[in-house]
């Protein structure tokens, strides 16, 4: 058994609503920093309950079971996409494995990949999570909301001004601050939604 | 104004994932330009997925532990190098037709690279195809000033999207985001006399039946009409 899974008993009545605001900040300790006991914790609840959820769409347990482990992998790989504003964790969780039975359905029916799930309902893709800040760049120049900078938290300031400003990769940053890449993502995105929030 | 809206169990289907994909499309690029069922779409998403997680009783799975090990052994996605994949903006963001631009929904963004070479029709009219990949005929239809479909019914479904401008069919009169489902129990003749014209994205299963007068002789030739 591993460390940090909960018991059936225990989280086995809790809502998805109840649990959301701490399923959140798991979710964000995985994106910071790869935390293997958030993670037991939010897959301890959700793995399960995505199972009866692919054995009832798809009817077939292997199936099933693949849904739950993509779906799963999409948490854990990509944690730093999930973003509180926009909606729970099991809205986000529901969405990425409602996309996939969507792309395996299609799969299982030979369809040509012309168009898979994320152009219909966007929530993996790096470009389209961060579509507002698209059309803020279209609608603005980096130079018109410098005064706006200021106004950021420290620790937010510091991260756009050398990725916008000085021009370096998320990585070069987290090497140079000493941080994990998923807290300088984290840190970038809160300050775009938060400029973004400004104008 | 947007008047015409998919009836909510399209959307309840569409957010279910049970719908085919080039009604999701259509549902898709119209929650874009509807705020309205754009929030009906995400209260509905949140419903579904408290329904679908709250289940009260959570059977004893099969080997759950393997599978975390498994997927914890995996690295985090591949970073975005720079800041740069934020600033990105889509491949192709518009449609343009004879010196006219028109601005796409961002799900219909992701078509217009897979989309033909504009055709010029009978009628004021021109069509580009899309190939969706999928059973039924996709386009982009333009209607200039004054142009005209004859009128027909469908023998299958047709779902239009109105990208851009006004048209009115007989039935009804159409804006701007408004999403129009018909099928054979319609018969209409869509034409548009609005000075800007009109763009729409068409979806048929089916080749159009025209009803009327000298229009019946071009039955046979529909599928030149909408291919
Ligand atoms: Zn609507």
């Amino acid at each position: 058994m591993l460390v940090g899974i909960p018991s059936q008993q225990s989280n086995n009545v809790v809502k998805p609503k109840e649990c959301a605001a701490e399923m959140a900040e798991h979710i964000v300790a995985v994106a910071e920093k790869r935390c293997k006991v958030s993670f037991a914790i939010v897959f301890g609840y959700f793995a399960p309950r995505l199972r009866s959820y692919a054995l009832k769409q798809m009817g077939n347990e292997a199936l099933a079971m693949e849904l739950v482990q993509d779906t799963m992998s999409n948490v854990w790989q990509k944690a730093h996409l999930f973003n509180s504003e926009k909606g729970s964790p099991s809205t986000w969780i529901f969405t990425i494995a409602r996309n996939i039975r969507f792309d395996m359905l299609r799969k299982l029916q030979n369809r040509k990949e012309e168009i898979c799930s994320e152009d219909l309902w966007p929530v993996l893709c790096e470009q389209t999570a961060d579509v507002n800040e698209t059309s803020l760049d279209e609608q603005i120049t980096l130079e018109q909301v410098g005064f706006l900078f200021d106004s950021l938290p420290r620790k937010q300031k510091a991260v756009i001004e050398a990725i916008y400003i000085d021009g370096k990769s998320q990585q070069e940053v987290a090497d140079e601050l000493d941080i994990p890449l998923g807290t300088v993502k984290s840190r970038t995105r809160l300050a775009l939604q938060r400029l973004k929030s400004m104008l | 104004m947007i008047r015409c809206h998919p009836r909510l169990e399209q959307l309840v289907k569409f957010v279910e994932g049970n719908l085919s994909y080039s009604e999701s499309i259509l549902i898709a690029a119209h929650c874009d330009m509807c705020d309205h069922c754009r929030r009906v779409v995400d209260s509905e998403t949140a419903d579904q997925a408290e329904t679908a997680f709250g289940t009260d009783v959570v059977q004893a799975g099969p080997d759950f532990d393997a599978m975390f090990a498994r997927i914890t052994q995996l690295p985090a996605a591949p970073a975005f190098e720079s800041g740069e994949v934020l600033f990105k903006p889509p491949s192709k963001t518009s449609l343009e037709l004879d010196g006219k631009s028109f601005r796409l929904p961002r799900t219909l963004q992701n078509l217009a690279g897979k989309t033909g070479n504009w055709t010029s029709l009978v009628g004021r009219l021109w069509q580009a195809p899309v190939d969706l990949g999928c059973h039924g005929v996709a386009n982009f239809i333009y209607m200039a000033k004054g142009g005209s479909v004859p009128e027909h019914t469908h023998r299958g479904t047709e779902f239009t999207l109105v990208l851009d401008g006004k048209f009115s069919d007989g039935l009804n009169d159409y804006d701007t985001g408004d999403f129009i489902y018909l099928d054979s129990e319609h018969t209409h003749a869509p034409k548009t006399e609005f000075a800007e014209g009109c763009l729409v994205f068409s979806v048929l299963d089916q080749p159009l039946h025209f009803t009327s007068g000298l229009a019946r002789l071009l039955n046979p030739f529909s599928h030149l009409f909408f291919r």
